[in-house]
């Protein structure tokens, strides 16, 4: 039993047999209460928490709070790798519009092509023609790049304005430390200062 | 070998590895394609590049070697729309077909005029430079036909039809596709003497034919990036 505790444990991301190992004696020792705690949270979430039917992420309902929201705005669709994007976007509170989750990004060496991410159900939201504006905000590598390229030239044969986040300098950073990659993109999406 | 330094290099692929740390393949002058594990380069506030000329040094003693130092040796290209897609394919090429470790000094050469034409080359021509360096890169790597004269030992007429025997050369056909003209031009090797559209087209099935074998059966995702609706 104390050793299915630990293999288990190592699903988690960076927990090797020796950190699992110290979990184990911490909640048999110490916090059995913690450990029914976790116990019923897992079996709980494991069980309720699906993909949201219309943005993909991760919610215990069919449609996630944001989707649900009838205040938000319908006709922006922010387009985000993964459900953690989401959560970045939400903090930053700039964004009342909606999401959809990709669940990854087009990576043909690991052998992840077009058909593997599922753009389907993007396209089917674009087809409902609710959208005016699809927001690519992908990530800043090569990959999220090719996928925003991909999305934007799927999304052309519908009537919907097609932007992509910018890239630049960070706030509150200096202009002096900024690698040189970031300064060229700063420079190419500078836009008139109002 | 257990130090290496500053190598020139090119980044082709980058995944993530553990909590902080970055898988790395990398096409090297010296030392062919190779694999690194970049620690703690995940959360690193400058990021290392694809399609960029490098320098990196790495060490190690087990297979998989440690990159203890990169720097940039360029300025910043950004690819954009296709091309960036053919520099993808481009990169799946190189991981699909090369071993680990085995050293091509001209293919290091080759892929660096590639990537830095590939930035500022206009559409049309981006598909011909693509040709050239599936033809560059398939002769560098031993699987080379002789474009200068046919399966008989005739030399190419330019304006004779050919078909392409794999790993044999090219047969003179009234009805072959291939022409002459477009087997002296990739023989030639000038990104400003490009063949017509249809010409082109046909270079493009060739290099297929030629790749196919190499491939196997699992296709190029980079292929169905193309959107085509």
């Amino acid at each position: 039993m104390i050793e299915s505790l630990n293999k288990a444990f190592c699903a988690l991301p960076g927990v090797g047999s020796k950190t699992a190992q110290r979990f184990v004696y911490h909640l048999l020792e110490r916090n059995r209460d913690g450990g029914f705690e976790l116990a019923k949270a897992l079996v709980d979430a494991m069980e309720h928490v699906q993909h949201c039917h219309s943005c993909r992420t991760l919610s215990e309902k069919t449609l996630c709070n944001i989707c649900a929201n009838t205040v938000r705005d319908d006709t922006q669709l922010c387009v985000v790798e993964t459900p953690a994007d989401i959560h970045a976007i939400e903090q930053s509170g700039a964004y009342k519009g909606k999401y959809f989750v990709l669940s990854g990004y087009l990576s043909p060496i690991d052998g992840i092509g077009a058909s593997e991410l599922g753009l389907d159900e993007l396209e089917q939201k674009l087809q409902d023609k609710k959208v005016d504006e699809i927001i690519l905000a992908t990530n800043a590598t090569v990959e999220g790049e090719v996928t925003a390229h991909y999305i934007s030239n799927m999304a052309k044969q519908f009537d919907v304005q097609i932007t992509r986040i910018a890239h630049g300098i960070p706030i509150g950073g200096e202009l002096e430390y900024a690698d040189i990659n970031t300064i060229a993109h700063a420079l190419s999406g500078r836009k008139n200062y109002d | 070998m257990a130090k290496v330094d500053l190598t020139p290099a090119f980044l082709i692929h980058r995944r993530t590895f553990k909590d902080t740390s970055l898988l790395l393949d990398f096409l090297t002058l010296e030392h062919g394609r190779i694999r690194l594990v970049g620690r703690g380069l995940r959360n690193s506030k400058t990021q290392i590049q694809v399609f960029q000329h490098l320098k990196i040094s790495y060490s190690g003693k087990g297979d998989l070697k440690s990159l203890t130092n990169w720097e940039a040796d360029d300025t910043p290209r950004q690819l954009k729309g296709d091309n960036l897609i053919l520099g993808m394919y481009v990169n799946e090429l190189i991981s699909r077909l090369l071993h680990d470790q085995d050293p091509h000094f001209e293919l290091f050469e080759i892929y660096k005029s590639f990537v830095e034409n590939l930035a500022t080359i206009n559409p049309l021509s981006s598909h011909w430079l693509l040709r050239l360096f599936e033809h560059n890169l398939l002769q560098e790597l031993g699987y080379g036909v002789d474009f200068s004269q046919d399966i008989t030992g005739e030399p190419i007429d330019l304006s004779a039809g050919y078909d392409y025997q794999h790993q044999g050369g090219f047969v003179r056909s009234v009805a072959g596709k291939i022409l002459g003209k477009s087997i002296n031009q990739l023989l030639i090797n000038d990104i400003n003497n490009m063949p017509d559209m249809q010409q082109l087209k046909v270079c493009r099935d060739l290099n297929r034919m030629r790749l196919k074998p190499l491939l196997g059966d699992k296709p190029l995702q980079s292929r169905s990036l193309f959107f085509s609706k």
